[in-house]
């Protein structure tokens, strides 16, 4: 899980990012916030039960500005779940919009109850 | 089920989080308190004054202009469903960012992109320095 995420290369900063998990009828919902990330930046990992998100967020930079206060800038973002047989893993689906990352990870048909048909002997 | 169980069970994860958190680079200021983050710069001519507002339409965010200072104010709202884990902020919020110079008020510029806000406000003439010019005599 996330001790095997390598120790990143870059000196950037490395944030594990705010994470919403909704569950709904359909599935799973997952929102997690990354500001400044484009989506180029932003690679998604599924490794049998390891989903791995990792993502850089570089800011515009301009010439011959002097900085007064500062609260964020460049980073890294990096977060690990792990799923259950539940999920449906074929039809993940993930959009990235207004830098926040939403993915959709849907209830697998066998997860749904269902009836069992009783045969006569 | 799906949810990471990390936070309960997964040790190596908690120590990440730790030092995550006490390595924080220095030029970022320990005050992250305060949402959402902002951060200001500037130039002879305008005020550059970025915030990270992710997942918030822009209609739901107000800038305004008053008395020296400019507040940006929004809500960010939140899905329905049962919450397996909740870190997001949401509801309404407020920044004030104070401007000790005059400003060209109607010239600010406000734009979003990838969750960051950025807006520009050009000083006004008077605050801008100027070079006189000594003519020989």
């Amino acid at each position: 899980m996330t001790g095997e995420i390598k120790k990143n290369t870059s000196t950037l900063p490395r944030f594990s990012p705010g994470t919403d998990i909704i569950e709904k009828e359909d599935g799973f919902h997952i929102y997690i916030d990354m500001p400044g990330v484009a989506r180029e930046d932003l690679v998604i990992d599924l490794n049998e039960n390891d989903l791995e998100i990792r993502a850089k967020a570089i800011y515009p930079r301009k010439e011959g500005v002097s900085n007064i206060h500062l609260e964020f800038g460049d980073c890294e973002y990096a977060r690990s779940f792990t799923i259950s047989d539940v999920v449906d893993r074929e039809n993940i689906k993930a959009g990235l919009k207004d830098g926040v990352l939403e993915m959709f990870l849907p209830k697998a048909e066998k997860a749904k109850p269902r009836k069992i048909e009783i045969q006569a002997g | 089920m799906v949810i990471d169980f990390s936070s309960f069970y997964n040790l190596p994860r908690q120590l990440d989080r730790f030092f995550d958190e006490a390595w924080r680079p220095s030029m970022i200021s320990q005050r992250r308190n305060a949402y959402p983050p902002v951060n200001i710069s500037e130039d002879k001519a305008a005020i550059y004054v970025y915030s990270e507002i992710p997942g918030v339409d822009i209609k739901d965010v107000e800038i305004t202009l008053s008395d020296g200072s400019l507040v940006i104010k929004g809500n960010r709202k939140h899905g329905t469903g049962s919450y397996y884990r909740q870190e997001r902020p949401t509801g309404l919020f407020q920044r004030v960012v104070n401007l000790n110079v005059p400003i060209a008020a109607d010239k600010v510029e406000a734009r979003m992109k990838n969750g960051v806000l950025e807006v520009v406000i050009p000083k006004a003439d008077e605050a801008i320095p100027k070079k006189i010019s000594i003519k020989a005599e």
